[in-house]
């Protein structure tokens, strides 16, 4: 075999980056500096500071298991705020999603304001609605309910909606051509098709939504969360660490049985 | 039965139907030949409105129906719901969340005579390709099809299952339905067709 030398022509010459990416490179090094100064990260103070946080071990061992009982009663509270905030958000989820979707809603002013809506509400941090609802409930675990309820549903519809839009374009057609309505093609096509993947974000979003509850217990919305922000104020590090054991066991039931079902559901 | 007079399309200015005449009578089997591009499956998407024409006229004297070589049913869904959807046309909308008993049995006398009744509540999914065309000609039955229209319905299948779908097509062409079938083999056209229309880019050869 013998190999013809290609024409000069023909070589296609290396590209160095243009001088767009090196000043690209230059401002977000810049940025990283200003973060470095603004943030006073140090690893020189955490160095130095060694001791302050063994005395804070020292002071949190062993822990305090006579506090188990409050603490469990607690954490299920907690568990209790992340799945109503997750059910709740069901229905407000689902019309949303179905709205957002180009699978379901072919209006294009609809699909706007219900992906308006959508990112607006996935846009607040849950902790900002939960301060915004104990101002009106009061604290307590109902605040931290509806914020996740507000929180979640901006997430979750969106994630919904992306599954829809994902669906197999052919059997919408298919029910098109029946002469069915978009509400009926949505309910008979794309559904029962996303079912499984809508299930598989219903689970992972009760995982994360049980874990932003400890969150929202720390500004007063109830649950361990509430609990953990207590010891600390009264210097009870020794409660603190019962109670910080008892959220592993509760995040890590959760992850496991909601990928247990994940699993079975192939999503 | 079906009337297409002058159909005209593009797509971002490619002209891909140019003036496409084809009539076809009740209980008439039309085959459809013409080589990869030459619009026959615009031809039919446009007939069942999946497609807007340009121009032209299509008449059709009833319901259109479509299959499709892709199948598109649900396939997490069972045969006899798949086939209940064909009648979704002329449900209003409260009557559509769940099919009703008279929806049903329309659909059961559908799916027998594709002869599928037995596996009416197994998911399409864990069908055959054979099986699922024939569930997929039952919904079209379920949408009282007037007119069927096949684009490549026996592509994707095997050769007895394809025969299986041909002597299907033609004897419902029999009890008087007008059937178009797009189809990549001349053989099965000659076999089962009554008229062979050739396609070359964008009209009747
Ligand atoms: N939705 C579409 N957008 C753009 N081009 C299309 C679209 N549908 C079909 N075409 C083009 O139109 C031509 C005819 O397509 P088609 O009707 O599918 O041909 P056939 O079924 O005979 O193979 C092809 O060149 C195809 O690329
Ligand atoms: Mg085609």
């Amino acid at each position: 075999m013998t190999l013809t030398s290609p024409q000069e022509s023909s070589v296609p010459r290396r590209r160095w980056p243009s001088p767009v990416v090196w000043i690209a490179v230059a401002v977000l090094l810049a940025v990283h500096v200003l973060a470095w100064q603004a943030t006073e990260f140090s690893p020189a103070a955490l160095i130095a500071g060694w001791d302050g946080m063994a005395d804070f071990l020292a002071e949190s061992l062993p822990p305090d298991f006579s506090v188990l009982g409050k603490s469990l009663e607690a954490a299920v509270i907690t568990l209790y705020i992340g799945l109503l905030g997750t059910t709740f958000s069901i229905p407000f989820a689902l019309a949303l999603a179905l709205l957002a979707s180009r699978a379901t809603t072919s209006a294009a002013w609809a699909q706007q304001a219900a992906r308006a809506v959508l990112s607006f509400l996935r846009s607040v941090p849950d902790v900002v609605f939960a301060l915004i609802f104990v101002t009106a409930v009061g604290l307590g675990p109902f605040a931290g309910v509806l914020a996740l309820v507000f929180h979640n549903t901006g997430v979750m519809g969106k994630l919904w909606a992306e599954a829809m839009d994902e669906s197999d374009r052919g059997p919408r057609d298919a029910l098109k051509v029946t002469g069915a309505s978009g509400p009926q093609i949505a309910l008979h096509a794309v559904l029962p098709t996303v079912m499984p993947s809508l299930a598989g974000l219903l689970l992972y979003r009760l995982d994360v939504n049980v874990r932003s509850s400890l969150v929202l217990g720390l500004v007063g919305a109830g649950g361990i969360g509430f609990l953990i922000n207590q010891s600390i104020k009264l210097f009870r590090f020794d409660e603190m660490v019962t109670h910080i054991l008892v959220v592993l066991l509760l995040v890590v039931v959760v992850d496991q049985a909601s990928g247990f079902v994940r699993k079975r559901l192939g999503a | 039965m079906l009337a297409i007079r002058g159909l005209r399309k593009s797509f971002g200015g490619r002209v891909v139907l140019d003036g496409f005449d084809l009539s076809v009578e009740p209980g008439e089997f039309v085959a459809l030949l013409g080589p990869n591009g030459s619009g026959k499956s615009t031809v039919l998407r446009c007939v069942v409105g999946l497609e807007t024409p340009d121009g032209g006229s299509i008449e059709v004297g009833g319901n259109a129906a479509m299959v499709f070589q892709k199948i598109h049913l649900v396939g997490r869904r069972n045969a006899l719901d798949n086939v209940c959807s064909g009648a979704l046309g002329r449900l209003p909308s409260h009557r559509s969340l769940f099919f009703s008993a008279d929806v049903r049995e329309e659909a059961m006398r559908c799916l027998d005579r594709v002869g599928l009744a037995d596996r009416a509540l197994d998911r399409c999914a864990r069908l055959s390709g054979g099986q699922q065309q024939r569930v997929a000609i039952a919904r079209a039955l379920c949408q009282r099809a007037d007119v069927i229209l096949a684009d490549e319905p026996v592509s994707a299948l095997d050769p007895q299952a394809a025969v299986q779908v041909m002597e299907l097509l033609k004897a419902l062409a029999g009890e008087g339905i007008a059937v178009v079938a797009v189809l990549h083999q001349p053989e099965l056209a000659q076999t089962y067709a009554h008229r062979i229309v050739e396609m070359r880019a964008g009209v009747a050869a």
